[in-house]
Order: structure tokens, then C-alpha cells, then sequence
């Protein structure tokens, strides 16, 4: 992980000087002041910044669902900003996963209907294998057949951290994937996504302002008023909340 | 608080009223139907009333109506001081052309010109002398009277031909094709007896109406007239235009009141499509209506606060209704008279509108009221649950379930009940009223049981009707997920579709029946555009050779027809039977048989009317055996057809029997068709035709194309405003499902965002909500045929005319095809909508 060199077969997914700006005038913001950025194959990362550090719009346009107003945001070489809507849907269906805190799974499917949907937008077969290992791992085996609707939170999540990896992206975006989960559930999902990064070689950006969920990654990221302010290499609980009662103070 | 909760409630309608018109769009349009309907009542009365033929608007008396005036009167009047002018309206018909076979002409008295004048001088002039006359375009076509020609007329079969010379040709407002028109001498003259008919009577400037009136009344009551016949009255004019137009407008005030029936049944439609879409609306507005009540709000204000927002929905959509209407009552005319059509502009029925709002307003209320209360009986706690919406209602209640299904079976039972009462060919004790509104019931039986039990209805249809969708891949299965994850919504909605559906249905196999049974009497009485008969003697068969050489004419036909025939030896009734060839007409073509098959001809073989099949116990293959004179034939019946067999005779035989039976070898008519189609055609076979029949002679010609043709025109103009009024209630239904999904749109916008963000197209995602819309017409469509073709089948059957009961299949699929069709178009805004909203905002994730 660097800040200073991002581009590079090193990393799954960077940010060159990424700026973003939201409205014009005298009521301009900027959510993003250009960042620069990598984050490293196979590596478990946290982003963690107070509300309005731009931690979420960062995440965004790293996985092509905004764009930028200028800089670069890179996925393995492609410059998203550069893209057209089509082929950043593609995109996100072939090289992205996603997980959010709401879970939002598609309440008119089944949990399996759910796991391969974005293969099935696609157009192709889920990798047997690979959902056998992820349905087992996950704990859904006895749970495939149920709508959302008949699942708890813990349950949901798990089924949209399959959804997300089933297609073998290149990176995992998880944005606040515990926040609406009880601690023993939310534990379980970072248990999982931490499994996926060590097992299956999984890049995974987590986006979160709980320092005990951050404290499962590998890195931690931190981010105040759209600027890189500092990171974390394997750090406990402690370290975290030491680092962001600092960062508060120097506001 | 209540006044607080409607404060927050309606500041949230100002900040949105494009959504207000949305909720409202269905009450909008049924407010636009109603207030147009007026208006077209309006202008058809008034475009009927200006093109009224009647008593001309100049004339301030008229004198006879109820005796007849005589010429002596009219003399009198026009010297009676103040009378400006007077005249004549006598009438009268003679025949043109030989007695047997001339056409009848209606001789009607104009001064030609002037106020009182009905006609207009087109070519020519207008007659003058008694032996003059003048006739309408159309007549000097068809009865072969041009300009400068002259008509040999008749006013009697006994009396000499009275040679009139055609001076004129004329416009009137109404053109029947046997109008001809002349000076009073000239009508006099050609009625011997007295002319018929009354003295309108122009004032002149300043003259006194009632002083006018009085001398009028003098000179009449002095006149010596012959023994019991009465003094004319007088009446004013205006009275007589009035009763004229009265009776002009009775039959369309008739035809709106059926009109105002259907559209009835469009505002319950819309009213069912309001009350769904403010359920979508409150459904949405559920944490905010959760945090009222978390702060403090009562049930009761949150409920008055929705239906005050319902009020304020049905007085915008009423008012917007009703200027549209108005706007394009009053635009219509204008455009259409650019294109030369010429209609009456509308008023400005101020009452009717108020009506109409004031309707808008309590339909919506009415629809307002279930929502309302449902939607202020959310739990506080709703507000603090997550974003995370809960699932939608799948089942429902015990009660509903229960209802529904009693409803069900009351409208199957009494369906059954009606089916097993219906009449066969013997309807001579059958009322149909009865059954007729019985169906009625029964039909909004179904309905209101469909209205329950629809949630249950949408999964196993879906499962049907949406398996090719599941084929297609991911985006047809969500699309058909989408609709099944929210029963109710699409129940109600598709429900609304299926009332539309059911009375298209209706309209369409109802008037495929009518039509085939119109088709089959047109073929056994009007088999061919002409017919040419004799009197007494036998058509040679040289006259058939001279009318087969005539290019202007087609499949001649000649028949020979034989009375006085017994069947098995019964001297009591006598039949007759024809010759006809059935396979020379195309019109014949449509013949169905009750029994047997027409494919059996031969010697030896007849058809039989079913009419005489049931009267004398026979079917087809039995035997009969037919007498005449001496002569005897054994024949079997090969065909039993329902009513009559062609020509109106009791059976068709093979000629080689009519020889048998001692036929004469002439021939009893000959039809024929006009080789041409259209105007042009007819006259001209009708020409060929009447030159051999004159130069032959004792020959009669009857034009059966006309006959058929204004039957024809009477049932497509029918079907069409049946059509069109049924089609309201579609219309409706495509506004609720394009708000419905434009509503479903909104709420499910999470949803939209999810897929977005894991790699769905916009194209994609577009295609799957239009997709969704289209949905709700298949499962309205499915249902609405389900239900339309059955009750349609009864009420055709229950009518007891003998219809035949046809299913239009072509009709009916593309009807469901433009339903489909149609409710999907009603997608394409909201899905394109959106489509547009990027995948975060609708996530409604943010930093």
C-alpha cells in the first residue's frame, strides 16, 4: 500500500488525483481534494473518516457508480472516469462486487436467485464450484430457497457477501456492511470478508466508522475533508480509536 | 394538532404538484370523459339542429299540419296584408318509367329561392312551369335524370305519363337519391286530387305577428271547403321548429343516456384506480406518517388530513378535467372545420361543470377514504424501523377471503342458472330482459369478487402467463418477480384492466355474432346486389343470356321458383321451394348449417329451411316425399339450414326435381351482382339492368345491395360507438397502470439502484419496468377475456334472436395484444425515468 505511486499491476484498484466536486458556485463542495491512492491485491482495507471526510463518495468512484470531476480512478489500468455508462455497467457486473449496509437484496428473489443474479445479468454460468464453496462457507445451504424476507439481517448479509464474490470480481466494495447488524452478526460478515481475502486471494475496500469492524483489516485508510490523513498497517482497536480521537483533535 | 397535520400534509402537495396530478391523473381523465361527453352531446345536438331540413327559420306561421290547406287558401293568404310571402310545401310521389318497373320520386314545392327557399341551385335553374322540375344530384344519378333530360312520370297506374323536363339540379341538406323538386303549379298538377301538405307564411317588415294572424285565421275560416273536412290551423313557427328539432334530438338524447352508462362505468374504474394509487402514495409516505404519530398525531387527524389531500386531488384533477374538455370541445369544430367538416361549437355549460368537479371531488374522496384509514393505522414504531422496507402484503384476510368467495359462486351459480334457461329456436314465450339483466348482476358479481380475490388470482396467472418472460433470462424473471412480489398492487390495478377488457370483449364477440347473424338473413333475403323478377310469365332464357353478356354485371344467377308443393302427401300446407345455385353467389358463402352438410348436392336431394325441419320432425338424412300436380319425387334432405334457406323459400332442390315436379323451363328470377364496387358500380349494373328489363318488359328490378348497405352502416356505426364509449374504461385502466408503475418506480427506486450498481443497463433496467407495465396488461387482458367471452357467449345466446355465437379469435388476440401493448407504453415514461437516476441517489447512500 502507497500513497505515492499507485498505478501499477501492484494494485487491484487507485485513485490518481481524485477530485470531486458536488454543485457550483458559493455552495460548492468539495467531497474529494484530490486523492491519491492504491490498494493492493488480495489485501483487506478500511476506510475510516468522520461524516463528510468523503470516504463514501471515494468508494464510488472507485467502483464506477460516480463519476469525478477530475484525477483518475483506476480499476487493474481502466480509468473509469473515462468511461461510458454502458461499459461502466458492464463493469461493475464483470469486475465489481458490492455489499451494502442496507443489504438490498431483491425481495421478489430467492436467496440463490439473489447469490447469482449478476452472473445471470451477464449472461453466464456461476462457477459450481465456487458457489458450492461460498453457500458452505457462508452457512446458506438450508437457506437458498427463502426470500429475503424470510431471513434475518445476519442471513441477508451473508447472502449479498456471496452475491458479491460469486462472480470472482476484482474487488469487493463494502460500504458500512455492519451497520445494520447486532456485533455477533456483524462479526460473523468480517469474519467472512477477512476468510475471502486470506482464501480466495479477494481484494476487499471497506468503507465503515466502527473501529472494531476496522480493526479485522489489514490496513486502515484515513480520510478528512476529501484528503488522505493518515494510515494504519495491521493496527488493534486501540490504535484505530487513538488514531481517530487524534485525527478529531486536529480538527 | 389536526390542523398541524394537515398543514405538514398539504405543504408537501405544494412542493409537489405534478405529483398531485399524477395521483389524480385517472379522476382527471374520467373528469375529462364526462365533461367532453356533455360537450359532445352538445355539439351533435346543435350540428343536428343547424342541419335541420325542417321548417325554415324565416317562416313565422305555418298553416295545415293537421288538415290540408288548398290552393284557394294559399291565394288567399298572399293577399292578406302583412304577409311578405307564402308558401306552398306541398308534396308528393310519382313514378318514373314504366308501372312495373319505374322508381318513385318525392315531388316536393320550393320557391327555389328566397327565405323560405329549402333547396339550392346547384346547375341549371330552377323550375318554373308545371312541367318542370328539378332533382338532387344524387337522384339525377341513380334514377338516371340528368340535367336537360326528360322524366316521364306517373302519379297512378291507371293515369297517362306526364313528361316533366329536368331544368335544375339541387342541394338540400338531406339527399336520399329519389328527391325531386318543383314550382307549386307543377305539383298541383301532378296531384289530382288536392295537394297535400302546408302554407308556411313569411311576415313582412313591421307587420303585426298576432293582427297577421287574425286575418289569416278570417280568410281561412271564410273559405268554402267541402263537406266535413276542417279549417286549417295555424301555428307559429318557432313551435313547429321546436317540436321539429325536439324530435330531431330524441334520439340522441337516447343514445347519450346509453352513452352516459358506459362512462358511468369509466368513473368507477377511475375511482378504482385513484384508490389504489393513494394507496401506493401513502404506502410510500409511511415513516413520515410513522413520525407524526411518534410526535403526537392522532389516528383520526392523520386520516382527515389524507382525505382532505384526497378533496384537494379530485378538485385539481376535476377543475384540469373539465378546462381540457372544454378546451377541446370548443377546438374540435374549429380544427375539423379547416378540413372542411362542419360542426356546431359547444356552450359553456356552466352547471354541468360544476357538476362535474364537484363529482371529481367526491369520487376521489370516496376512493381516499380505505387508503386513508389503513395508512393512519401505522405503529409509531414504523418510523424508527430501518430503511429496509418491509415486504409487501402477499394474502389476505380471512373475512375478504370469504366474501370473495361467496361472490364467486353467486355469480357462477347464477351464470349457470341463466345457461340452462336459455332459449332454443322456439322463442315465441322467451323474454330476454330478464336474463339479460340478470347476466348483469351476475357479471358485476364476478367482479367484485375478482376485486377480492385478485391477490390470490396474480401468482398462479403469472405463473402461466409469465413463463415465456421466465425463458427469456433475468430481466423477463425479474420483471415477472416484481409483479408477484406485490400481489395486491398488481391485482388492483390489473382488475381495472380487465373490467375494460371484459366489456371490449363483450363488444367484440357480441357484434361478430350480430353481424354473423345480419350476414346470413342479408344472404337468404339479399343474396346479390340485384334481382330481377317477373310477373306471371316465365324470364326466357335469352333474357339471362343478355344479362350475362353485360360487362357491368356479375355472378347471374337465374332461379327458378315452384309453389303449391306437398310434402308427404299433407293436404293442408303447401311449400314452395327454389333452384338456386348456392355456390354461384359469394354472399352465400356465409350460410352455416344447423344440420348435415351443403357440400351433398345432387338430384334427389334438398335443403331444408330449419324453420319447416322443425315443424315437420325431420333432419337431415331423413326422407321426404315431395307432390305437385300429379308429379311425385323422393328426396333426401342433405341440409337442414337455421331459419330459412335462401330466397325465403321453404326448401332448395336440385333443378333436375323441379323439372320432375312439371317447373316451366323459364326462369322465376335472376340475381346478379354490380361487376364494379362502390357507387359507381351499382348504378352502373343498375342501368344494364333496368335497359333489359325495359326493353323486355313485365320485368321488376329491386336494388338488394342498398337494403344491405344501410343495414351494414347501421351496425358499424353501432360497433363503433360501442367501441368507443367501452374504450373509456381502457383508457382509464392505461392511466392507472402507467401511474402505477410510475408510483411503483418511486418506491422501488432502492430496488432500481441495487441493480444498477450490480451491473444492469440502463436499457436493461428500462426494459424490465416496461416490461412490469405490459405485465399488469397481460394479467387484465387474461382475466378480462376469461371473463368477457363467457358472459358474452350467454348474452348473445340469451338474446334469443337465433344468433349464431361467433368468436372473433383474430379480434380478440389483437385486442390483448394492444392491451398489452398499450399498458406497456404506459411504462416507458416512468421507466425511462427511472433509468435515468444514477444508482447512489437512488441507494440513498451517502457520506
Amino acid at each position: 500500500m502507497s500513497t505515492q505511486q499507485p498505478a501499477g499491476p501492484l494494485y487491484a484498484t487507485a485513485a490518481v488525483d481524485l477530485v470531486k466536486v458536488y454543485g457550483t458556485g458559493a455552495t460548492a463542495v468539495r467531497a474529494l481534494d484530490g486523492v491519491t491512492v492504491g490498494f493492493t491485491r488480495a489485501e483487506f482495507t478500511a476506510i475510516m473518516g468522520p461524516s463528510g471526510s468523503g470516504k463514501s463518495t471515494l468508494m464510488h468512484c472507485l467502483a464506477g457508480l460516480d463519476t469525478a470531476t477530475s484525477g483518475q480512478a483506476l480499476l487493474g489500468g481502466t480509468d473509469l472516469t473515462r468511461l461510458a455508462d454502458r461499459v461502466l455497467t458492464k463493469v461493475r457486473r464483470e469486475r465489481i462486487g458490492f455489499v451494502f449496509q442496507a443489504f438490498n437484496l431483491l425481495p421478489q428473489l430467492t436467496a440463490a436467485q439473489n447469490i447469482t443474479l449478476p452472473l445471470d445479468l451477464a449472461g453466464r454460468r456461476p462457477d459450481p464450484e465456487l458457489l458450492d464453496y461460498l453457500v458452505t462457507a457462508l452457512g446458506l445451504a438450508d437457506r437458498l430457497a427463502h426470500r429475503p424476507s424470510e431471513l434475518s439481517g445476519g442471513q441477508q448479509q451473508r447472502v449479498a457477501l456471496a452475491r458479491a464474490l460469486v462472480s470472482r470480481p476484482e474487488v469487493v466494495f463494502a460500504d458500512e456492511p455492519t451497520g445494520n447488524l447486532d456485533s455477533a452478526s456483524g462479526a460473523q460478515v468480517l469474519a467472512l470478508l477477512r476468510d475471502a481475502v486470506r482464501d480466495l486471494g479477494q481484494t476487499v475496500v471497506m468503507v465503515t466508522h466502527d473501529a472494531t469492524a476496522a480493526a479485522y483489516a489489514d490496513r486502515v485508510l484515513l480520510l478528512a475533508d476529501g484528503r488522505v490523513s493518515g494510515e494504519l498497517d495491521r493496527p488493534g482497536y486501540d490504535a484505530i480509536t487513538h488514531a481517530l480521537s487524534g485525527q478529531a483533535a486536529a480538527r | 394538532m389536526s390542523r398541524t397535520v394537515l398543514r405538514t400534509q398539504l405543504a408537501a402537495v405544494a412542493r409537489r404538484p405534478a405529483r398531485l396530478l399524477l395521483t389524480g391523473l385517472a379522476v382527471l381523465v374520467a373528469s375529462f370523459v364526462v365533461f367532453a361527453t356533455v360537450l359532445a352531446q352538445q355539439i351533435t345536438e346543435r350540428t343536428v339542429l343547424d342541419g335541420l331540413s325542417g321548417t325554415p327559420e324565416q317562416a313565422a306561421f305555418v298553416v295545415g299540419g293537421d288538415a290540408m290547406p288548398t290552393a284557394q287558401d294559399l291565394a288567399a293568404i298572399r293577399a292578406v296584408p302583412g304577409v311578405a310571402e307564402a308558401v306552398g310545401r306541398f308534396e308528393t310521389s310519382v313514378l318514373v318509367g314504366s308501372a312495373a318497373h319505374g322508381a318513385f320520386l318525392q315531388v316536393t314545392a320550393d320557391p327555389g329561392s328566397g327565405p323560405l327557399a329549402l333547396v339550392r341551385t346547384v346547375a341549371g335553374r330552377f323550375p318554373q312551369t308545371a312541367n318542370e322540375i328539378a332533382v338532387t344530384a344524387r337522384t339525377a344519378e341513380r334514377v338516371g335524370l340528368p340535367l336537360g333530360s326528360v322524366a316521364n312520370v306517373r302519379t297512378g297506374s291507371e293515369t297517362p305519363p306526364v313528361a316533366l323536363t329536368v331544368t335544375g339540379i339541387v342541394e338540400t341538406s338531406r339527399d336520399s337519391g329519389a328527391q325531386a323538386y318543383a314550382s307549386e303549379a307543377a305539383v298541383a298538377a301532378l296531384t289530382p286530387d288536392g295537394a297535400g301538405g302546408r302554407i308556411e307564411v313569411r311576415l313582412s317588415d313591421g307587420a303585426s305577428a298576432d293582427e297577421t294572424r287574425q286575418r289569416i285565421q278570417t280568410v281561412l275560416g271564410a273559405a268554402t271547403r267541402p263537406q266535413d273536412t276542417a279549417v286549417p290551423g295555424i301555428r307559429p313557427g318557432a313551435e313547429v321548429r321546436a317540436e321539429e328539432a325536439a324530435r330531431a334530438v330524441e334520439q340522441i338524447a337516447n343514445l347519450f343516456a346509453l352513452v352516459a352508462m358506459f362512462v358511468a362505468i369509466a368513473v368507477i374504474a377511475a375511482g378504482l384506480v385513484a384508490a389504489s394509487t393513494f394507496r401506493i402514495v401513502f404506502a410510500q409516505r409511511t415513516r413520515q406518517l410513522a413520525l407524526l404519530r411518534a410526535v403526537g398525531a392522532g389516528r383520526g387527524g392523520i386520516s382527515l388530513a389524507l382525505a382532505a389531500e384526497g378533496a384537494l386531488t379530485g378538485l385539481v384533477a376535476g377543475v384540469v378535467g373539465v378546462l381540457a374538455a372544454l378546451a377541446f370541445g370548443h377546438g374540435l369544430p374549429a380544427v375539423l372545420g379547416w378540413f372542411g367538416v362542419a360542426l356546431s361549437g359547444p356552450g359553456l355549460p356552466v352547471g354541468a361543470a360544476l357538476a362535474v368537479v364537484f363529482g371529481a371531488v367526491a369520487v376521489t374522496v370516496a376512493a381516499v377514504l380505505a387508503p386513508a384509514l389503513s395508512a393512519a393505522r401505522v405503529a409509531p414504531l414504523a418510523a424508527l424501523r430501518a430503511a429496509q422496507t418491509s415486504p409487501a402484503q402477499r394474502g389476505i384476510g380471512v373475512f375478504r377471503l370469504v366474501c370473495g368467495l361467496l361472490l364467486a359462486v353467486g355469480a357462477v351459480v347464477s351464470a349457470l342458472l341463466i345457461g340452462s334457461r336459455l332459449p332454443g329456436q322456439d322463442t315465441e314465450d322467451y323474454a330476454p330482459l330478464p336474463m339479460l339483466l340478470g347476466l348483469v348482476a351476475s357479471g358485476m358479481l364476478a367482479f367484485v369478487a375478482l376485486m377480492l380475490l385478485g391477490p390470490l388470482l396474480v401468482r398462479p396467472l403469472l405463473a402461466v402467463a409469465g413463463w415465456p418472460l421466465h425463458r427469456l433470462g433475468p430481466v423477463g424473471r425479474l420483471a415477472v418477480g416484481g409483479i408477484g412480489g406485490a400481489p395486491r398492487r398488481a391485482a388492483a390495478v390489473s382488475t381495472v384492466v380487465a373490467l375494460g377488457v371484459t366489456l371490449i370483449a363483450g363488444v367484440l364477440v357480441g357484434s361478430a355474432s350480430v353481424q354473423a347473424l345480419a350476414d346470413r338473413e342479408m344472404a337468404l333475403s339479399a343474396p346479390a346486389d340485384f334481382e330481377v323478377t317477373s310477373g306471371d310469365e316465365p324470364i326466357p332464357a335469352a333474357v339471362v343470356t343478355q344479362v350475362r353478356d353485360r360487362s357491368e354485371l356479375a355472378h347471374v344467377t337465374p332461379y327458378r321458383r315452384l309453389g303449391e308443393l306437398r310434402i308427404d302427401g299433407d293436404p293442408e300446407n303447401a311449400y314452395d321451394a327454389n333452384d338456386l345455385d348456392l355456390t354461384a353467389l359469394p354472399v352465400l358463402g356465409v350460410l352455416d348449417v344447423e344440420a348435415g352438410t351443403l357440400a351433398d348436392t345432387g338430384a334427389g336431394r334438398v335443403v331444408l329451411s330449419g324453420y319447416f325441419a322443425e315443424v315437420l320432425g325431420k333432419t337431415a338424412g331423413d326422407r321426404l316425399t315431395l307432390s305437385r300436380q300429379g308429379h311425385t319425387v323422393e328426396v333426401r334432405i342433405a341440409a337442414v339450414l337455421p331459419g330459412w334457406v335462401p330466397l325465403n323459400s321453404a326448401l332448395l332442390a336440385d333443378p333436375a326435381d323441379l323439372d320432375r315436379l312439371g317447373a316451366p323451363a323459364g326462369y322465376s328470377g335472376i340475381l346478379a351482382d354490380a361487376a364494379a364496387s362502390g357507387e359507381d358500380g351499382r348504378t352502373a349494373g343498375q342501368r344494364a339492368l333496368r335497359g333489359i328489363a325495359e326493353s323486355t318488359g313485365g320485368l321488376r328490378l329491386s336494388v338488394l345491395a342498398d337494403e344491405r348497405d344501410q343495414y351494414q352502416d347501421v351496425l358499424d356505426s353501432l360497433l363503433g360507438i360501442a367501441l368507443g364509449v367501452v374504450g373509456l374504461t381502457v383508457l382509464i385502466a392505461v392511466v392507472g397502470v402507467g401511474t402505477t408503475t410510475a408510483l411503483s418506480v418511486v418506491e422501488r427506486a432502492a430496488e432500481s439502484g441495487v441493480l444498477r450498481a450490480i451491473g444492469l443497463s440502463r436499457a436493461r433496467l428500462r426494459l424490465m419496468l416496461t416490461t412490469e407495465s405490459g405485465l399488469y396488461g397481460v394479467l387484465g387482458a387474461t382475466l378480462g377475456l376469461l371473463l368477457g367471452v363467457p358472459y358474452a357467449w350467454l348474452a348473445v345466446r340469451a338474446l334469443g334472436v337465433g344468433a349464431p355465437v361467433e368468436l372473433p379469435v383474430l379480434s380478440l388476440l389483437g385486442l390483448f395484444a394492444a392491451l398489452v401493448a398499450l399498458t406497456a407504453l404506459a411504462g416507458v415514461l416512468p421507466a425511462r425515468r427511472a433509468s435515468r437516476i444514477s444508482p447512489i441517489a437512488a441507494l440513498g447512500t451517502g457520506d
